[in-house]
């Protein structure tokens, strides 16, 4: 396996997902949900009050950001981090297509490490596009006051920017692990429907979990308890626990996800 | 550069409970079409597909262009293409934009506008022209066969394997496309033709590997196929016909049918023809013609994989009748 060989694919199948209409949409959705979600915002009289920040969502900007980033990881990071890594390698199946890709000059190690890359590089950058189309909208329609943090402390809009922003990027290693799970099951299902639907149907399976009581160590092993790390940071003084809790436990999805989708992939007969 | 462009020793594939493949021996070289002849399920393409690095074999082991190959670590070198079954390509892009995206894994270093040279002679050689600019998803099944090539083509291939290359297209097509492999073999390559249809494996073919049942029958030139025949077939002409069809029943080895426009077909080995022309003689039936007949791929092809003996059937039907005089050929 070489970088070169890896990149390669990786170009290749950035090509490939640059020509379907489904990952772009999913990515203008992104930039364009929350102009809406805030346009809807101003023009309502009342607030999402029972939402984390929903109380000073029409003050500040930043605050619009975090309810977005609350509601994303309920529903919509596990449903944008499978979208193409539940059907990356599932679709060569369904087209019939792995016997062309790998009878070429790229290893299949080359194949599976291209692929992976593509499909983590994509939901880093739907998460990104989120991040920022949320932030931008927060601060161009509400407005970029002040954020009163959960321990009731005024931040300023740079600290409340870097905070937001830090927030959003905590959400990262869960993302990705639900992205590791999406690959696993579009490998070892061969199909998109389940690569797709399954992380999406088990990350809300996990969030019904965590609200029934249950031992600790069996909640903080949910991927989804990683999505509420990014509390700790809006808090006086700021925790850090829950976020390295949740690190690794994503970081443990994601590699036995990425070793046993590795390793079917490798041992795969393309038989027709 | 090695001569051989293929070798493939002992290679062995199971699926579950089914072998597929048993110590199967593949051996092509460059300048010839090699033929890969067998029935349905005889593992012809499972070992395209292995040599391509598809499947993973069992045992055995595989060169490409002179260099070990291991199908699970390695990619396939540069030089070795193939066409496995109906080719199939992403439906939601242009026949050229596919191309340019296999152009691109095969090649990292190559620059845009020399990818964009490769996949044009490719287009043309496979005279895809008016159509590579339409989505894949509107190509007939010839099409896509001749996208196929392309693919395979834009390799530059040394060693090219074909699974059923023309069984899509039409007569002229499949002509461009065995006169193509007539033209890589001349200039150097090795072609591995896959075919149900003998006649284009005896046209095409110097060499030809039958396989049945996952194991190799027979692996050699088209003459020494012919040579090795269980049975010659012959034309006989003589005096009294149906006597001598009686007699034939009589002699170990030898088959005697009526033949089309008269006459008899007669299917024996050198030695047991001469002993029933012999036969003949003393019986009193004249030998008016007797002239051995090109057999055709495809009767030496049945013969080998059909599941009926010729020479069992011919010794039963030798057994002397009580009434009858023995003619001394049935020790």
């Amino acid at each position: 396996m070489t970088l070169r060989g890896v990149g390669t694919v990786a170009a290749v199948e950035c090509s490939k997902l640059a020509a379907q209409f489904k990952p772009r949409a999913a990515l203008a959705a992104c930039a364009a949900g929350s102009f809406a979600f805030a346009a809807a915002l101003r023009l309502q009289t009342t607030v999402p009050e029972d939402t984390l920040f929903g109380r000073s969502a029409k003050e500040s900007g930043f605050a619009l950001s975090l309810v977005v980033l609350g509601f994303a990881a309920l529903w919509v990071v596990p449903a944008l981090t499978s979208i193409v890594a539940g059907d990356l390698f599932a679709a060569e199946d369904r087209y019939g297509t792995w016997t062309m890709m790998l009878a070429r000059s790229r290893a299949r190690s080359e194949v599976f490490a291209g692929k992976a890359l593509v499909a983590f590089g994509y939901s880093a950058l739907a998460i990104a596009v989120l991040a920022a189309s949320s932030i931008a909208a927060g601060l161009l329609i509400i407005g970029p006051a002040p954020l009163v943090n959960l321990s009731g402390v005024a931040l300023t809009p740079s600290q409340a920017l870097a905070r937001t922003a830090f927030a959003w990027v905590a959400t990262l290693p869960a993302a990705l692990a639900l992205t590791a799970i999406a690959l696993l099951l579009s490998i070892v299902t061969r199909s998109s429907a389940a690569g797709i639907g399954v992380p999406v149907v088990g990350a809300l399976t996990m969030q019904l979990c965590a609200l029934v009581d249950g031992p600790q160590a069996l909640r903080t092993a949910l991927i989804t308890t990683a999505f509420d790390g990014w509390h700790g940071l809006l808090a006086e003084p700021r925790y850090y626990g829950p976020l390295v809790r949740g690190v690794l436990a994503s970081v443990a999805y994601l590699v036995v996800s990425v070793g046993i989708g590795y390793r079917t992939l490798q041992r795969r007969d393309i038989a027709g | 550069m090695a001569r051989t462009a293929l070798e493939a020793l002992g290679v062995s594939k199971s699926f579950g409970p089914r072998a597929a493949l048993r110590d199967v021996d593949l051996v092509a070289r460059r300048g010839e079409v090699h033929g890969l002849l067998g029935p349905n399920g005889a593992g012809k393409t499972t070992l395209m597909r292995a040599v391509l690095g598809l499947v993973r074999p069992d045992g055995g082991r595989i060169h490409l262009l002179g260099r070990p190959f291991d199908p699970v670590a390695d990619a396939v070198p540069d030089g070795v293409a193939g066409m496995v079954d109906t080719p199939a390509f992403y439906p939601y892009l242009t026949g050229r934009a596919n191309l340019m995206l296999l152009a691109r894994l095969d090649a990292a270093d190559a620059d845009a506008s020399a990818t964009r040279a490769r996949v044009d002679a490719a287009i043309e050689e496979s005279g895809l022209v008016a159509d590579a600019g339409a989505r894949v998803a509107g190509y007939s099944t010839g099409m896509r066969q001749r996208l196929g090539l392309a693919a395979a083509l834009l390799r530059s291939p040394e060693l090219l394997l074909l699974d059923e290359a023309t069984s899509s297209l039409d007569p002229a097509a499949a002509r461009e496309v065995r006169d193509l492999a007539r033209r890589l073999a001349a200039d150097g390559a090795a072609v591995v033709w896959s075919s149900h249809d003998m006649a284009e494996v005896e046209e095409l073919c110097a060499a030809v590997t039958i396989v049945d049942c996952g194991r190799v029958i027979f692996s050699g030139g088209v003459d020494e196929l012919r040579e090795r025949a269980p049975s010659l077939p012959h034309a006989l002409r003589t005096s009294d016909d149906r006597a001598a069809r009686a007699l034939a029943s009589r002699c170990i080895g030898v088959r005697a049918t009526p033949a089309v426009g008269g006459g008899l077909d007669v299917s024996a080995d050198a030695a047991a023809l001469d002993a029933f022309v012999i036969a003949l003689g003393r019986y009193g039936i004249a030998v008016r013609a007797l002239e051995r007949r090109t057999r055709s791929l495809e009767s030496l092809f049945l013969e080998l994989t059909a599941p009926v003996d010729l020479d069992v059937a011919c010794a039963i039907g030798a057994e002397p009748a009580d009434d009858e005089p023995d003619w001394g050929l049935a020790s």
